[in-house]
């Protein structure tokens, strides 16, 4: 139970300013994590704590049960939100120093680096300078030297920002194939369709709370239960004759109707054929994004 | 598991190959080398002119003839020479001063002779000449007494003050060229100090403004980085003082612009060992300064008072160096000073050379300097690591020290 990544309890402050409360969450391995957030609520936070480029005030992070230490971090793969990169250097000897940073010998980072770069398309760039490539394609630089040391925990913060549709897919291919291979993947990002294409679990915090967490579809169902029903010989008012149902809103011929904690679905749905034929009656279920939206004005408001 | 040490290699390397690699190291080594070739042909094109100059045309008339011999005789142990010039007479001698092939005509009797030149006579061939006439005007005095000259003069010359040193120094001249090679190491130290200094402080703000320092301390040390850093680019100073070096020890011997003294070994270690201990305890205070600031353009401002404190250090060894050029010791002031870390760099290799400054107080400037290095190295790292992933504005150092 203890395998993966546990984040537990961990508070920061900046200042006066906390940045982090009593934030808690756990990876297991082969897990992909979606980390979802406004802007400064604390997923960056987060993650240099996970990396130990920023100490926690409060809490602790553990791997596989045990303390993280430079030794352990020196196995995670790590693409921070600003990328960071030595514009000047070669991208073979870039990704070649980081390797062998992480305690690769010169040979076998020789080879992961190549290898690396032939799988990102970019073997014929890697006599050129960093600086001279796309932004595109320094990101791609970016996630192979998060990736060259065959790392056992993948934090990538924001890694499909500014990329192209290819390049997502690209990114999308080798997080998944990371993730099946048995590693704990954690990813921030704003674009939440990728978050629920390709995401185990999600987690979406707000000013340095965790709000809410689980699978996409836990979240998802985790909702007010409400249907569209389309039932065209319906008078107005027959929803009335169920107690603990509500219209949200009509859309020509289609009513979407919220129903109370304890309503029972198939009530409504025979109230429903006793006004006449029923052509659809379907559970709705939001996108992440409208959760996510949601859920953070929920927070916001409270 | 890979060591401490391993990682401090990894990082120096880096930083040492990519900068050797530059063209600006490339450019910089070479107008460095053709700079002191330049200057050494210069010395060598100025001083084999003055060595023309130092010989003077002379011809003698009537009784002055005998004063020939004595005269040469007593300018070579001055070093430079008379030629000796034929003329037929008074009149062509003169011609010839007008036209400037001839520097001195001597006429006139031996015991009282007329000298004629152009425009003004050498005042030291006059007050050689003088001595001459008054010695054989001495002479003659001493034989009309009935005493014989020669005795009289070997009697005279026993009569002469005995010197006993209680510490003999070295030669006059070895010691001068040890105050010129201090001198000389103290100023290279001086601009290495700052130059490499400053590159130190643009290299940790470079990682911190791209931010590859992020990766980096998620799998090194602060302080393995710092001391990569400083090692590396330290290593590139070095190579370029051994290159610099070696290439005027070759120039300078080869023209004979320097007789390269039998010390010249000691006084280039002793340059050697305060550039590493100068360059490390300069370095570091360098990179806590770098570390504090997150833009290129605020790099001045913050290591503005280390290289004030470098600045001072050179004016120092100005104030204490200069007066050695003219055979003093060492003062006491200058070996006090020469203790204070800061200043032992630029005073040491002279104090060491010249023989100065006592074994305990070169050993006392090494362990207080190493301690001091320490130190700063353990602060250093402390600000370091609180400041380097600081990223916007500058970090005030007192939050730097209280960390987090």
């Amino acid at each position: 139970m203890d395998a993966g990544l546990q984040v537990d309890q961990v508070s920061r402050r900046y200042g006066q300013v906390v940045a982090l409360q009593d934030l808690s969450f756990q990876v297991a391995p082969g897990e992909l994590f979606g980390f979802v957030g406004s802007n400064g609520a604390g997923k960056t936070t987060t993650m240099r704590i996970v990396m130990g480029v920023l100490a926690a005030d409060v809490g602790e992070v553990r791997w596989n049960g045990g303390r993280v230490t430079l030794e352990s971090r020196r196995r995670f793969g790590y693409m921070p939100e600003e990328r960071g990169l030595y514009p000047k250097m070669r991208v073979l000897e870039e990704l070649v120093y980081l390797a062998e940073l992480h305690g690769l010998t010169s040979a076998a980072a020789r080879a992961a680096a190549a290898g690396w770069l032939e799988r990102l398309g970019l073997s014929d760039r890697g006599n050129d300078e960093v600086q001279k490539l796309s932004r595109g394609n320094q990101q791609r630089v970016q996630l192979a030297a998060a990736l060259l040391y065959d790392p056992e925990l993948l934090i990538l913060d924001e890694p499909f920002a500014g990329l192209d549709p290819v390049a997502v897919d690209v990114m999308s291919d080798v997080l998944r194939e990371r993730a099946k291979v048995g590693i704990p993947v954690v990813f921030s990002s704003h674009q939440l369709d990728i978050v629920e294409r390709l995401c185990d679990h999600v987690g979406i915090i707000q000013s340095g709370r965790m709000v809410a967490s689980g699978t996409v579809d836990e979240l998802r169902r985790g909702g007010p239960r409400r249907y569209w029903i389309e039932a065209p010989m319906a008078v107005d008012g027959w929803a009335q004759a169920v107690s603990g149902l509500a219209v949200v809103r009509r859309d020509g011929s289609r009513t979407l109707l919220e129903l109370a904690d304890g309503t029972d679905d198939q009530a409504v749905l025979h109230a429903a054929l006793a006004t006449g034929p029923v052509h659809e009656f379907r559970r709705d279920i939001p996108p992440l994004s409208e959760l996510f939206r949601h859920v953070v004005s929920e927070k916001a408001q409270a | 598991m890979r060591s401490g040490i391993a990682t401090v290699f990894l990082i120096a390397r880096r930083d040492f190959i990519t900068r050797v690699r530059t063209r600006l190291f490339l450019i910089g080594t070479i107008l460095i080398l053709v700079a002191i070739a330049g200057y050494v042909a210069f010395q060598v094109l100025v001083l084999s002119k003055q060595g023309k100059v130092s010989a003077y045309k002379v011809a003698y008339v009537g009784g002055a003839q005998s004063l020939a011999d004595p005269l040469a005789a007593a300018v070579k142990s001055l070093g430079f020479s008379i030629e000796r010039k034929p003329v037929r007479d008074q009149a062509q001698g003169e011609t010839q001063v007008l036209s400037g092939s001839l520097d001195v005509l001597m006429s006139g009797s031996a015991d009282s002779p007329q000298v004629l030149v152009r425009d003004q006579f050498s005042p030291t061939l006059a007050a050689l000449l003088n001595q001459i006439v008054q010695q054989r005007a001495l002479d003659r005095e001493l034989a009309g007494a009935g005493l014989n000259p020669a005795q009289v003069e070997a009697r005279v010359a026993s009569a002469r003050v005995q010197v006993h040193s209680l510490k003999p120094p070295v030669g006059q001249e070895q010691r001068l060229q040890a105050v010129a090679a201090g001198f000389v190491a103290a100023l290279f130290l001086y601009m290495a100090l700052l130059t490499y200094g400053n590159f130190i402080a643009q290299g940790v703000v470079e990682e911190k403004a791209n931010r590859i320092v992020e990766i980096l301390l998620s799998t090194v040390r602060p302080e393995q980085l710092l001391i990569g850093k400083v090692v590396g680019i330290g290593l590139v100073g070095l190579l370029q003082f051994v290159v610099i070096g070696i290439f005027a020890f070759v120039v300078t011997t080869v023209t004979h612009v320097f007789t390269v003294p039998t010390a010249a070994a000691g006084i280039v270690l002793a340059g050697l060992l305060w550039f590493v201990l100068g360059y490390f305890l300069y370095a570091i205070m360098f990179a806590a300064g770098g570390s504090l600031v997150s833009r290129q353009e605020e790099v001045q401002s913050v290591v503005f008072p280390i290289t004030m404190l470098a600045i001072l250090a050179w004016f120092v060894a100005i104030g204490v160096l200069t007066p050695m050029f003219d055979g003093q010791p060492m003062s006491n002031v200058g070996i006090i000073l020469g203790m204070i870390p800061f200043f032992s760099p630029v005073l040491l290799p002279t104090g060491m050379a010249t023989g100065d400054m006592a074994a305990w107080q070169v050993l006392l400037a090494v362990v207080l300097t190493l301690g001091l290095t320490a130190a700063a190295t353990w602060l250093a790292a402390r600000i370091y690591a609180n400041s380097v992933l600081r990223l916007g504005a500058r970090v005030k150092l007192r939050e730097a020290l209280r960390g987090g």
